[in-house]
């Protein structure tokens, strides 16, 4: 039958493979801090603990200890301009437990910006160029407005 | 034959095997075998750390249908892991980017991996439902029938195994009482069809005056290129109509 499909299960009948499947899980920064070997994933909402511990393993290659979920309600808000009522999705929250002795740290992803004396002086050289060429490409032609040219 | 005798025999029809392929030529044997080793860790679920903090990142485009029927079963099932993969670390990277109010770069990328899957799973369908005709003699497609809802409104059923038969099943019989044509739904049909045939109406009183309109400030458009984009409205009529008129004596 085809690939989206399968049949129901009924005791004794052979165990379903799945092929292609269509889960997704994105690794999420925690909110609170956590034990330096759990790692928290947003996943879809049909995945139950098993699907969690054998995606990771079978697909990524990562050794799972535990594996423990929650669902985090969406929030209900107004609509600002007509003042229906709007829910956002639930999310399916994993925090997934890795052996002892391994450790995760959420990489900084965005590195900050600087906001250094070197970066202000640029920005303030960039604005004189500027300036400077506005000047001289209406040196021949005083007493235009600035939005002017051809 | 004794086993030490299976063992000999073994033993020669390996060693001509590899003598075969001694003789052939290298590039029968030869193939594009990637050498490079596949990372598993969880550090899959982040982008090249050198596209971190960079405001675009450079992608090509998506698989085509035509390009994945040539390939094999397996290496389609191979390229589906990669995309589920490659799909997983962009929705990562945006949760992050949308975390630290920061932008995501080449929000493009998410799309062009779902297109690639979407069309990876059309090329394995077509593949299903060729060989089910070629089994079975038919598609293998998963059956359905249009169905009467409890409204009275049509729609199409996409069948499913139950557990236990319909006939037998007291509960769901009780739970389930399907369509009966009665007053209310009588009165609900024709109020939902005069909904409809009202908006129909609007709809086209709306492009014959929008057209009527058009025809006024510009009499000398195509006339063609109107009709396309408007097939409902009569042209004719519409432009005998008074509206339609300049403030001239007509010829």
């Amino acid at each position: 039958m085809s690939s989206r499909w399968y049949p129901i299960y009924q005791k004794g009948g052979p165990q379903l493979r799945v092929f292609l499947p269509n889960f997704w899980m994105k690794l999420v920064k925690p909110k609170h801090e956590q034990p330096p070997n759990i790692v928290q994933f947003a996943c879809s909402m049909e995945m139950t603990k098993y699907d969690i511990k054998n995606y990771l393993e079978k697909i990524y290659n990562v050794s799972v200890v535990e594996v423990r979920t929650r669902i985090a309600l969406g929030k209900t808000r107004r609509d600002p301009g007509l003042g229906y009522i709007v829910k956002d999705d639930d999310t399916k929250y994993a925090y997934v437990t890795l052996p002892k002795e391994e450790k995760f740290e959420f990489p900084t992803l965005f590195p900050k910006v600087s906001t250094d004396l070197e970066d202000y002086e640029k920005t303030i050289k960039q604005s004189k160029d500027g300036f400077k060429a506005y000047v001289d490409r209406n040196k021949n032609r005083p007493g235009m407005p600035g939005w002017f040219t051809i | 034959m004794g086993p030490l005798s299976k063992l000999v025999n073994l033993y020669r029809l390996l060693s001509n095997v590899n003598n075969q392929t001694k003789h052939l030529p290298f590039t029968t044997i030869a193939r594009n075998v990637s050498t490079t080793k596949p990372n598993y860790d969880l550090m899959e679920f982040f982008d090249d750390p050198k596209n971190w903090g960079s405001n675009e990142v450079k992608s090509g485009r998506s698989w085509q249908k035509d390009e994945m029927r040539l390939k094999s079963n397996e290496d389609l099932h191979k390229l589906w892991y990669i995309l589920l993969k490659e799909r997983n670390m962009l929705l990562t990277m945006e949760e992050e980017a949308k975390n630290e109010t920061m932008l995501f770069p080449s929000p493009e990328r998410l799309d062009k991996v779902e297109e690639s899957m979407e069309n990876l799973e059309a090329v394995v369908r077509e593949r299903n439902k060729a060989y089910y005709e070629l089994e079975t003699g038919e598609t293998g497609e998963r059956p359905g029938r249009v169905e009467t809802g409890p409204f009275g409104l049509k729609f199409y059923y996409k069948m499913r195994e139950y557990k236990v038969p319909k006939h037998m099943n007291k509960k769901w019989q009780e739970t389930h009482q399907f369509y009966k044509h009665d007053k209310d739904v009588e009165a609900f049909l024709l109020k939902y069809g005069e909904k409809k045939f009202l908006s129909k109406r609007r709809q086209y009183k709306r492009d014959f005056n929008h057209v009527i309109g058009l025809l006024k400030r510009f009499p000398n458009m195509d006339m063609e290129a109107l009709k396309q984009q408007y097939p409902d409205v009569d042209i004719e009529k519409a432009k005998n109509n008074h509206k339609c008129r300049g403030h001239f004596v007509p010829k």
